[in-house]
């Protein structure tokens, strides 16, 4: 190359064409045609969803393009027989395969017969499927911890201990005797008399609908709203007001009360984001039919439109 | 010296083609034998489970050590199992096992996981959504405490201990997933309770106390169809990795 040549090159000109530049860049362009062909190929033979040629490696057959996932082919193989494939013998791998092979043809056929039209059991499968495949994403996603503090505070009447109340239920012929019993139980108590005595000089009795400590919900629920409501907010060795009831008056003796109390966000973190989640896929779940109601045409009878 | 310019660069462009080409050709190579291993059969392949850990490794900060920590060691005040030692929670800790949990999750909503054991909750009306179990009073809850102290060789307080045997057997049904003898069942994730090792709490008696009165079920998400078979498997040998040491390993 002469100098003035070498000049032209150094200011960035077009360098003059030469048939050993031309072969080369032939050669260069040729090249990379051929690796661009070679990546093509390799990806349409095996990008997802594409008619492959060959079994993938991750999978063990394809029935009609539609892939059994080696992963499944292992645990059915385990579940069958108790055995890891390095121990299955020939026969058993075969026989593992061929039922899933069978499967899969069963259920391709299913969706050509459109069996969810005439199957209940297939359609709430199906609907079943589609619900917690929508839960499944939700279920993925991990809340920071100010999203779940944000939660807790939100519903915090949630996150109480349940309250323990320790409690009798005395039932009196009349209201006279209950309100002289209630009178007495105050000062007899005080003075350490037993219970059973006070209430046996006013010709009462004990209910028995009460049973040593109870959470507040089981004491709800053996003693009925209103004696429960006269009873839960009294303090240890607290007598209620007379209560009218169809079998008598009743007087409630409170031995301990323990009112619920909030967990604090450390102790009920796992409810929390269990509820959490559970919420959002609730929330998660109407959204996707809203979707999907929007994107269906829905008629509907006129006489059931309203 | 410019003559030799232009050949050397090309030369070394076309090198670092070659190297990537070898370099993807290589890694193909060794996922498609790996897929194709049986995977209870990989850790004994140092080379293959080598570069599958390696791998695993980085789907497993990116995916897993949210909950369960970079070092794999969970968090027991949130239920997060420690996946470094040798107790397992769900089947018994080989490669396919891990690789299930992987793919289909726990109480993940795929209809695959695992979701058949759920921890009720005793102090509420309903502790459990599915199954017909009846509530327990406060004394019970207190009994199957002192019961499952006194297993765990802890101290406890012996009558009410045989009251919680009573109760564990009977009423609470207990025994139905944690079995007669407490030592839990792997089939379905009910863990042993007369060990040391608590997934939720410090094997308290409040600790306890609070698991049998507000329930536990924790969640671990399903990642197929999220995760390519190749990293799904990788992460299932790299936690594998994480309780079995290479000594191990070779021993085995």
């Amino acid at each position: 190359m002469s100098k003035a040549q070498n000049d032209v090159v150094a200011l960035g000109a077009r360098p003059i064409p030469t048939p050993e530049r031309t072969r080369r860049s032939l050669l260069i362009t040729a090249a990379g045609a051929l690796i661009g062909l070679i990546i093509a190929g390799y990806a349409l033979f095996t990008a997802k969803g594409t008619s492959t040629l060959s079994v993938p490696a991750e999978d063990v057959a394809l029935v009609n393009q539609q892939p059994i996932a080696r992963a499944d082919y292992f645990t059915q193989l385990k579940a069958t027989y108790q055995v890891d494939y390095s121990q299955a013998t020939p026969e058993q791998r075969r026989k593992v395969l061929d039922d899933m092979i069978r499967e899969e043809l069963f259920v391709q056929r299913g969706k050509e017969l459109d069996v969810a039209e005439t199957d209940p059991d297939v359609r709430a499968a199906m609907v079943n499927s589609v619900e917690q495949m929508s839960a499944s994403d939700v279920a993925t996603r991990q809340p920071s911890e100010q999203t779940l503090l944000v939660y807790y505070t939100d519903h915090q009447d949630r996150y109480s201990t349940e309250g323990i109340i320790t409690a009798l239920d005395l039932v009196f012929p009349d209201s006279s005797h209950a309100e002289r019993a209630a009178a007495a139980l105050g000062s007899a108590l005080g003075s350490g008399s037993p219970v059973a005595t006070v209430i046996s000089n006013f010709q009462g009795g004990n209910s028995g609908k009460l049973d040593g400590e109870e959470f507040y919900f089981a004491a709800k629920l053996h003693l009925g709203d209103t004696l429960f409501d006269s009873a839960r907010k009294l303090p240890d060795g607290g007598v209620s007001k007379p209560v009218q009831q169809p079998d008598g008056v009743h007087l409630l003796y409170v031995v301990a009360n323990k009112p619920p109390k909030l967990r604090s966000f450390d102790e009920a973190r796992t409810a929390v984001l269990n509820d959490f989640r559970n919420d959002e896929i609730k929330r998660s779940t109407a959204q996707y039919q809203t979707f999907l109601t929007r994107r269906a045409g829905v008629q509907i009878a006129g006489d059931l439109q309203q | 010296m410019t003559r030799l310019k232009r050949p050397l660069g090309l030369a070394l462009a076309g090198a670092v083609i070659l190297a990537c080409g070898v370099h993807g050709l290589r890694t193909i190579r060794m996922e498609s034998r790996l897929l194709r291993a049986a995977p209870d059969t990989i850790p004994a392949n140092s080379v293959l489970f080598g570069f599958a850990a390696g791998h695993g490794a980085s789907t497993f900060r990116s995916r897993c050590a949210s909950c369960h920590g970079l070092s794999g060691k969970g968090d027991t005040t949130q239920g997060v199992p420690d996946l470094t030692d040798s107790d397992w929670l769900y089947g018994t800790g080989t490669v396919s096992d891990i690789e299930k949990v992987v793919y289909y999750g726990i109480r993940s909503h795929n209809p695959r996981g695992w979701h058949l054991a759920v921890m009720p909750a005793f102090a509420q009306p309903i502790p459990s959504p599915t199954e017909k179990i009846p509530p327990l009073t406060p004394p019970g809850i207190q009994a199957v405490t002192e019961y499952l102290l006194s297993r765990g060789g802890q101290p406890a307080d012996r009558a009410l201990a045989m009251e919680g045997a009573a109760i564990y057997a009977s009423s609470g049904g207990c025994y139905d997933c944690h079995t007669a003898d407490a030592k839990g069942d792997s089939a379905i994730g009910a863990p042993n309770l007369t060990d040391s090792i608590w997934l939720y709490g410090d094997g308290s008696r409040q600790a306890i106390y609070d698991s049998i009165a507000y329930g536990r079920q924790g969640i671990c998400p399903a990642w197929t169809g999220r995760l390519s078979a190749e990293q799904m498997l990788e992460v299932s040998l790299y936690v594998y990795s994480l309780s079995h040491p290479a000594a191990d390993r070779q021993q085995s």
